[in-house]
Order: structure tokens, then sequence, then C-alpha cells
């Protein structure tokens, strides 16, 4: 695994916002696929899902993040000038082109001379974006950069899930991260990153792009490979980063796990050496979202805690790629926002499909 | 472990009445044998027996009989 250390950069705000468009397990069930034999109870115990939150019509993943990111520029009083560089991590961008991350700096009226692209990324996302984003920032002469992680998991075309246990998983969100260069030696981020692509047949859309242009845009995904994978190489690399940071799970105030699956988190986390109780959980509330999961996690669980007390949490995510990712940050709950419920969305000036 | 004790631990996993299952019992007759049993399988076939299974070898099982043989210790 790679091992980046960005130092005098520091995560200074977490935002998230999701569809307020509340779909329950049931409501799958009744109006979007009907299939008696399935189990929701059981479902529901072993994958920890029991309702998430979709995309309207006309919404995409980017306004959620967009929406994310203005409410820490105007809560936290952001001179927008000084934000140099926006990456959007997602597998569900706007359009084939221009990058999304573009149409984002517009939409927030940052300054043209901001660096703006996407990262075809999913669950690794957030550590591999914060690589990406912080590693910029620091050689950068800009003092801000917004990460921003979204993704349109629960419902899409390219999102005709076969099967059902695959197709209640997921959930639609959208994240944004504000980093800040300190210059302080207090302030850096260790990420530690890894891909295996012999596995890139374990989660994939490949239809209705270049090599298979023709073919239908299904999203497939082997869960025994993906769960081998997944309770495999995540201890392993948060073993690894504990052990070369010297920290132990009580050092640490959650494990932030990618919401994947329950049953995948607790496998990760015993084999982790982390109790149950300091795992973050939102699953339940919003399914799997892809990139988003971390950020959301976090704000879900402290965006309404307002007693300004500084929180240590160990992330890692896992899963297209195959990837992984991990990285540790301290965040004040102060500059945690709570999740945001809006159905606002971009009106680019197109008309055909909406 | 005796057959029997494996029979009674795949019993435990799919949360069926003890003595249902037999080595000849075909996986496709058991409702519970579901896609978030196999993971189940998975883990306790690691943490019980120290045998990895992946996609291919579950994809093979027809059987109970089939996951027992895997499940030597």
């Amino acid at each position: 695994m790679i091992n980046n250390t960005i130092r005098g950069i520091k995560i200074s705000s977490i935002c998230a916002a999701v569809p307020d468009n509340l779909v329950t397990l049931e409501d799958c069930a009744e109006s979007e696929i009907k299939n008696n034999e399935f189990n929701i109870a059981k479902y529901k115990k072993s994958t920890g899902v029991s309702e998430k939150y979709l995309c309207i019509k006309q919404q995409a993943p980017s306004d959620l993040c967009v929406y994310a990111a203005e409410k820490i520029i105007t809560e936290k009083n952001i001179d927008r000038s000084e934000i140099g560089v926006i990456v959007y991590v997602t597998l569900s961008p706007d359009y084939r082109n221009p990058a999304t991350a573009c149409v984002m700096q517009y939409r927030l009226g940052l300054s043209s001379s901001c660096i703006a692209f996407d990262m075809n990324m999913g669950c690794s996302g957030f550590g591999y974006g914060l690589n990406v984003i912080s590693s910029l920032l620091a050689t950068s002469n800009s003092s801000k950069a917004l990460l921003l992680c979204g993704e349109l998991a629960g419902q899409t075309p390219a999102r005709k899930y076969k099967d059902l246990s695959d197709y209640y998983l997921f959930g639609d969100a959208g994240s944004a991260i504000l980093l800040e260069k300190t210059g302080s030696e207090k302030d850096s981020l260790t990420i530690y990153s890894a891909s295996d692509g012999s596995g890139f047949k374990s989660i994939i859309t490949y239809g209705g792009y270049v090599r298979h242009a023709e073919a239908p845009i299904e999203s497939k995904m082997d869960g025994v490979e993906v769960f081998n994978f997944a309770v495999d190489k995540a201890p392993e690399m948060i073993k690894a980063y504990m052990n070369d940071m010297g920290t132990t799970p009580d050092d640490y105030d959650k494990l932030v796990l990618h919401q994947a699956n329950l049953y995948i988190m607790k496998q990760i986390a015993k084999r982790t050496g982390f109790p149950l109780d300091k795992m973050a959980v939102s699953i339940d509330k919003f399914g799997n979202t892809s990139s988003a999961s971390i950020p959301l996690t976090i704000a879900n669980d402290y965006g309404k805690d307002d007693s300004d007390s500084t929180k240590r949490f160990l992330t890692c995510g896992f899963g297209v790629g195959l990837s992984w990712a991990a990285v540790e940050f301290t965040i004040s709950t102060k500059d945690v926002f709570p999740v945001i419920y809006t159905n606002e969305w971009f009106n680019d000036g197109f008309t055909e499909g909406c | 472990m005796t057959e029997k004790e494996k029979l009674a631990l795949l019993e435990d996993l799919l949360e069926i009445e003890e003595g249902t299952l037999n080595a000849e019992t075909n996986l496709d007759e058991i409702e519970e044998y579901d896609s978030m049993t196999k993971l189940s399988l998975i883990v306790m076939a690691e943490d019980e027996f120290g045998v990895k299974l992946d996609s291919a070898t579950l994809k093979g099982f027809k059987t109970v009989g089939d996951i027992l043989a895997v499940l030597n210790k």
C-alpha cells in the first residue's frame, strides 16, 4: 500500500446532504420491485438498511454536494476566492463531459483560477479524494480546497439491479469537506491507499460506455468476492495504519467505515479490535451511499453536537476498483454540520430527458 | 469435528431446526440459504475451519454434503 503524509493541511468543516425523499424498504418492495419471496426483516437485520433517501427525478448528487458546500461557505464565512481546488469524487457525474467539478466551481461562484476536476472512484473515494486534494493544496499557492463526494447509488438507469439484495442496499447522498492550509506541523493527514485491479469485474458497470457501447447499462456486483475482499483488505490496512501510527482502538472516538453493509462492517470491527459501540453506523438511515458515506456518517453522528469537543476518527473506505484507503483525522464537533435534507436541483437549461 | 457436529453448525447458521439437514439435502430446497447466509458461511468456514471460500467454490455447492466436504478440521 502507498502511504502519503501531507503536512500543514487540516479538515476544517464537514457537511452532508441527502434528498428530502425518504424511501423505506417496504416502499421499495411495494412500488418498485414485486417480490413476495424477499424477506425484508431478515435483510434489514443482516445489512442494517431500513430506509434511504433517493434523488427526485431532476436531481443529481452534485446538487447535494453543492448545497452542502454552500452551507459551509456561508456559515463559516469563507472567502470564495481563497478556494483554489475543487475535486468531485463520483461514479455518477452530471455529464459525460465536461467534468462536473467545473460546473460546481461555476455554481459555487469560485474563482476561475480554481483547479477543478472529477475523480472516478466509489466507496474508497473519501480517502482517495483526500489524498489527491490535500496533496494539490499543499503544493499550491492556495489556502483552501473543497472535496465533494456524491453518489446516485440508489436509483439511475445504471442501477437496474437484477439482484434484489443489491437493489435495496443503496441510497443517494452528497457531502462537502473543506480543507485548509495551516502550515502547522501538528496538522497533517496520513493516508494509506491501495488498489487491486484484478478484481475489476467484482463491481462493474460496463455497458453504455466506450468498450461496450451497445451493451445495457447495468451494474454488476459479485457479493461474495466483494465480501472476501472487504473483510480481508480493510482490516489488514487498518491494523497496519494503527501499528505505524502507534495507536490502538482506544485512541479513537469512532471507527468510521464506508457504510457498505452492516455485516461486513461488524466483521471489520471485530478483526481490528474495535468494540461495536465504537463503530459509527448510519447505513440504517441512508443505505450504502458510496464515497459520501464516511462524511455523511460523521455528519449524522456529530452534526447536532454543539459541544465544541474535538473528535478523532479512523476511517476506511473499500470497494469498486477494487480499491481501498484509510485515513485518520481530528475535527471539532462545531465544524460538523447537521445532515441537510433538500430537493433543490440545478436547472442547466437543457430540457431533454427532464 | 464429526459430520453430525458440522450439520448442527450449519443448522445453527441457517437458523433452522436441528436434525433438518443431511448430506443429501439439496441447497436449492433450503429457503434460508440466501446471499446473506452465504456470507455467514464464509465467516464460519474461516473462523471455525480455517477454510477460505471464494465465489467459484460457493457457486459449486449443490448439496449440504458439498459444504461438509470442504469443512475439514
